[in-house]
């Protein structure tokens, strides 16, 4: 919200503050300055220029050559407005000046070979208006020379509040005063309202009527007849310029001042466009079409809180008024009104249209109920003042249920307990009274306070407690720097998370990052999409039902720039729909932690030592028993293996354990790879942790290190080429006594001069007894009784025999 | 038959172990295992024999042609790899044989340092899902219903009651439900806000929230905690703010600022994070007695302070996961 310093100092005096001073302070106290707006340094350099001579630019059609003076020198500079001339004021930017509009630093230049020393504005150009038409012509009055920031008046300075929806009470400049004068302990200053009546009673000239009363507690309504509309006088067009409103006609004008000055929002309605001069606060009973000021054509449901005439919706309450009840340049009696709406409601009604104003805006945040009768009687009084309106006698108020100021009560010692701080007592009640509470009881340890209406935010001591302590100033309370801890059973530090993430990274992997929000088709093929409600773009309309995708795009992403080698992971949740229709509970939907891995390209690249290798299977299946190795030494998972492959996977395998599937990986299916544009072949495994982390870790034990020597063996059996190595090695591990204790394929090996359909297989045994030294004659006896055996079950041949 | 074989073996055991060079190896194995050969005498010899022992001998043949032949095989290239060695140039200038490097990614990186410091204060680590409930998001945490609070966070609904958690508060919940006071809890966790990507905004981001619940919790030992942290990530000098804000959750509510100065550019405050203690009716929706008991809780964006410490002024570098963007970051 732009709030302008000059305004401000209505109604509270600054002099002797600095601009940083005042933002700074406001910023502490919790009216945060984004953006300080010094008109007079936007118009650094641009000054009034007089437009002496004009030619036909020689190399250009649309152009013209102007000898601009400064007042001092004289200047050439190019233009390519229609309209500039001989004898004209304008603005004039000197070289060095910044134009507003797009921050374009002006310099010496040459155009089309004429040089040019500046430029002739725009009011677009300038940041005044939209208007682009042609250059701004100044008055003839200007002075030649004289900065533009003066010569328009335009010297204040704005500051851009981010107001935060708890503080409705600081959306006008009398709510930034009112903070203010706490802060600098300065007096605020209420413009007092005078004016004469005439004789003619409002309740002859109009009547107002509630029928829903809890979302409009109270209508107040002021008539003002025989009005001018009119251009606003200067000083209200630019106070509004400044705030970064446009200027319309007086009586709209007014309605906006009054708004920005106090915070309550006004209508005012053309009195005699009004049916039967009545105004009714209603819902309508079905469906309407209604037509707001901006011309757009809206349903107006049951819900939304109309204000009707005798006989149909005049405004959209608390939002925008209707087309039909205008201010136009013929109306002559205007209805002022000024009412206090729930804020639920207007917030219900403004989020259906998808229409934020000014006016809703303050009503969901919750106006000041009390505030009514002031804003519609500084309207009349201004409308008296500048449009010659004569103001009716009396005002209609309805206000069945007065809303009463709350009580809330504080304990000093409750504050120091909070804070760790103790705050002066007597600067707590002054800072209290500034902020316009009302101290109405005083004793010894705490004090009742009446909150005025103006504060919906504050209902509890701990409200209080943070109004004296932003006031007061955070930084005035010192950190302390010793802390003193409750001691735990246990702290929880390192998740399972951290532990792997550290194994992939010493695996060589890199972690990526991905969006879990992704396209709904992309979504449903990787599992039971559940889609956003509001999604931003198609792009983004479903969460990730599997990490996969998210992997397979990272990978595209990369090969786009040349990047062909990699070896990624990623930790993260996915999400995946139990039940259809709308989620109503925690268990129509699973929330899955997931670890997936992917390699693609080369697993080794050419070296002078080495050949390069593509990333196969086997690369995939090491990197998965490395992982699970570092956390479940001597756990042994079950495989299984899918050489057919499913809808994902050209052929896959499983790891399980105790009945549970840690993961599942293999080689992409080439039709996914295509979905994702992908031209070479991917591995992945996913990693379930939700089930890995359920399994209990054996305790480490020391294991006694080997005292006896160890026995080994090698040999090596042709054997059919379709035999699994595993079916091999089980059958081997089956079949011998205790003391074979590990084995190794060392070789495979295949080759015409083997024979046909068969191939080498070549292992290394090792034997060891840990009580005693075994000898070599021991074991010759096991393994030669092992060879025979295994020749006879698979049909094959000692290799060498 | 047997004492031969076995004989010939000790010979050859014997032989072997003075070979030095390949023309000594070459001499062992047209002895051996040459076509005319001991080994192939042997089979001969073999072949004649009609005792009943000849399976016995036959088996014991075929061990020793398995065994001096793995041992030949095993000296030949023992030999053969030394005599590269002697004979050929080193070239100590070739690069080193590569190994695997691989990294995590910069916000888990920048997540970890933000956790040392929280756990040399103490604080344990807890973690919650990404798809809450309304009530865990908001509710709890004092968002009344059709306020404008709850504009001030984006938020990604999948149903009525059903929505991508919008910070990570939602988990500071779950700890108080399911824990009692005194609780010392940072919560790290990805958070989502329905916002278009941009250089400046992404639909998700990673926080770090802090909570800490006990009998004799302050403002000024939140703002101590506060500052021992900026100290310890910002440096010692680092110049703070603290100023007053608004969270539904929290009061008194505040963020932090830190004045960023970079070289050859205007200094600027720069929000690091919100914080506040925590509100009496967040307490009460967990069943802990405000009265008895204060809490202070605090919350902050991982990818801004990425962003900050390494210069990267896109927020879409960091979901991009190039190669070449994440290799910049190896560490240890």
């Amino acid at each position: 919200m732009k709030i302008s310093l000059n305004w401000l100092n209505d109604y509270i005096d600054l002099s002797g503050t600095t601009i940083a001073e005042i933002s700074d302070k406001l910023t502490s106290a919790g009216l945060e300055i984004e953006e300080i707006i010094d008109q007079r340094k936007i118009f650094n350099n641009i000054v009034v220029g007089y437009v002496k001579e004009k030619q036909m630019h020689p190399n250009a059609d649309k152009l013209t050559l102007c000898k601009v003076s400064d007042g001092q020198n004289v200047f050439n500079v190019i233009c390519g407005a229609p309209n500039v001339d001989t004898g004209q004021k304008i603005p004039f930017a000197k070289i060095g000046a910044t134009i507003p509009e797009n921050n374009f630093k002006i310099a010496k230049v040459k155009i089309r070979g004429e040089v040019s020393e500046g430029m002739i504005c725009s009011e677009r150009e300038l940041g005044i208006s939209d208007n682009h038409d042609g250059i701004m012509v100044l008055s003839e009055r200007a002075e030649v020379g004289k900065n533009l920031s003066d010569e328009l008046g335009l010297n204040d300075v704005i500051l851009d509040i981010n107001v935060t929806p708890n503080r409705s009470d600081a959306l006008s400049h009398i709510g930034v005063a009112r903070d203010l004068s706490a802060i600098f302990n300065k007096q605020l200053k209420i413009p007092e309202i005078k004016f004469t009546e005439s004789d003619n009673n409002i309740n002859k000239l109009a009547s107002v009527e509630i029928l829903n009363y809890i979302d409009c507690p109270r209508y107040f309504a002021k008539v003002v007849t025989d009005v001018r509309i009119n251009e606003s006088p200067e000083w209200l067009k630019k106070k509004l310029l400044n705030v970064g409103l446009r200027p319309i006609n007086n009586i709209v004008d007014i309605t906006n001042f009054v708004l920005y000055e106090t915070g309550q929002p006004l209508h005012a309605f053309d009195l005699d466009l009004l049916a039967n001069k009545k105004i009714i606060v209603r819902n309508e009973k079905e469906k309407v079409k209604f037509t707001t000021l901006d011309d757009k054509e809206r349903e107006i449901t049951s819900t939304d809180l109309m204000i009707c005439d005798g006989k149909c919706s005049v405004a959209v309450a608390g939002v925008m008024g209707g087309k039909n009840s205008e201010v136009t340049i013929n109306t002559k009696n205007i209805l002022i009104e000024s009412a206090y709406f729930n804020p639920s409601a207007i917030r219900k009604t403004s989020k259906r249209l998808g229409l934020s104003t000014d006016a809703s805006y303050r009503f969901e945040r919750g106006v000041d109920p009390s505030i009514a009768p002031y804003a519609a009687n500084r309207a009349a009084q201004l409308m008296r003042e500048l449009t010659g309106g004569t103001i009716a006698k009396d005002s209609i108020d309805i206000y069945p249920k007065k809303i009463i100021p709350r009580k809330v009560s504080l304990r000093f010692n409750r504050i120091t307990r909070i804070l760790g701080f103790e705050i002066p007592k007597e600067s707590i009640q002054q800072i209290l009274k500034n902020l316009q509470f009302n101290i109405f009881k005083n004793v010894n340890s705490q004090i009742e306070v009446e909150v005025p209406t103006f504060r919906p935010d504050i209902e509890r001591e701990i409200d209080l407690i943070e109004e004296v302590a932003r006031i007061y100033g955070y930084d005035k309370i010192p950190p302390v720097n010793k802390i003193s801890i409750t001691l735990e059973e246990r702290v929880y530090q390192n998740t399972f998370d951290d532990k792997l993430r550290d194994i992939m990274v010493s695996l060589g992997f890199f972690e990526i990052v991905s969006n879990s929000l992704q396209k709904e088709e992309t979504a449903n093929k990787f599992g039971t999409a559940i889609n956003v409600l509001n999604p931003k773009s198609y792009e983004m309309a479903s969460v990730r039902t599997s990490l996969i995708p998210g992997m397979l795009i990272t990978i595209k992403k990369n090969l786009n720039v040349q990047e062909k080698n990699l070896r990624f992971f990623e930790i993260g949740q996915i999400f995946n729909r139990i039940k259809d229709g709308k989620l109503i509970d925690f268990s129509d939907f699973i929330e899955e932690s997931k670890l997936l891995i992917g390699i693609t390209g080369k697993a080794v690249e050419s070296e002078w030592y080495e050949k390069d290798r593509q990333f196969d299977f086997y690369d995939l299946k090491e990197s998965v028993e490395q992982t699970l190795e570092f956390f479940f030494t001597n756990i042994k998972c079950i495989e299984k293996f899918y050489k057919d492959g499913n809808d994902l996977f050209e052929y896959y395998f499983e790891k399980e354990f105790n009945g549970k599937k840690i993961g599942i990986g293999g080689k992409i299916k080439k039709e996914i790879l295509d979905y994702f544009d992908i031209t070479q072949d991917v591995y992945v495994f996913d990693f379930n942790l939700d089930i890995l982390k359920q399994i209990e870790l054996p305790i480490k034990k020391y294991q006694e290190l080997l005292k006896y020597p160890k026995v080994i063996r090698d040999f090596a059996i042709i054997i059919d080429k379709k035999t699994d190595n595993s079916d091999v090695m089980k059958f081997i591990l089956k079949n011998s006594l205790n003391v074979l204790k590990n084995i190794k394929l060392f070789d495979i090996f295949e080759s015409e001069s083997l024979g046909k359909d068969v191939k080498s297989l070549a292992f290394q045994l090792e034997f060891w007894n840990s009580e005693k030294t075994l000898t070599e004659e021991e074991v010759d006896k096991y393994f030669w009784d092992m060879i025979e055996k295994t020749k006879n079950k698979f049909n094959a041949k000692l290799r060498g025999e | 038959m047997l004492e031969e074989i076995k004989k010939t073996l000790n010979e050859f055991n014997a032989e072997i172990k003075k070979v030095n060079s390949s023309a000594e190896l070459e001499n062992v194995r047209i002895k051996y295992l040459g076509r005319r050969g001991v080994l192939s005498q042997l089979f001969d010899d073999f072949k004649k024999i009609t005792s009943n022992d000849k399976p016995i001998i036959g088996k014991t043949l075929n061990q020793a042609k398995i065994e001096i032949t793995g041992k030949f095989n095993q000296l030949q290239e023992m030999i053969l790899s030394n005599s590269n060695s002697t004979d050929s140039y080193i070239d100590l200038s070739l690069p080193g044989r590569k190994s695997f490097v691989g990294s995590k990614h910069i916000i888990t990186q920048t997540l970890d340092e933000v956790r040392a410091i929280f756990k040399g204060l103490g604080f344990s680590i807890y973690e919650g899902p990404e798809l809450e409930s309304d009530y865990n998001n908001f509710g709890a945490l004092n968002f009344p219903d059709d306020h404008p609070a709850r504009d001030m966070q984006d938020t990604f609904f999948v149903s009525e009651k059903f929505l991508l958690r919008t910070h990570t508060s939602p988990v500071q919940i779950r700890v108080m439900q399911e824990k009692k006071p005194p609780l010392r809890a940072i919560m790290p966790g990805k958070v989502y806000r329905n916002e278009s990507l941009s250089a400046k905004s992404y639909c998700l981001f990673h926080q770090v929230e802090g909570l800490l619940v006990d009998t004799d919790v302050t403002f000024a030992e939140l703002k101590g905690t506060l500052v021992s942290f900026a100290q310890q990530l910002y440096g010692k000098d680092v110049k703070y703010r603290f100023r007053a804000s608004f969270f539904p959750f929290t009061e008194p509510s505040a963020e932090v600022d830190i004045w960023w100065q970079q070289q050859g550019k205007e200094g600027r405050w720069l929000e690091i994070l919100g914080c506040g203690m925590v509100d009496p009716n967040v307490l009460m929706n967990v069943g802990i007695d405000p009265e008895k008991y204060v809490g202070y809780a605090f919350g902050m964006g991982v990818e801004r302070m990425a962003l900050l410490k390494y210069g990267i002024d896109d927020i879409r570098l960091l979901f991009d996961n190039d190669l070449r963007f994440l290799k910049q970051f190896i560490s240890v």
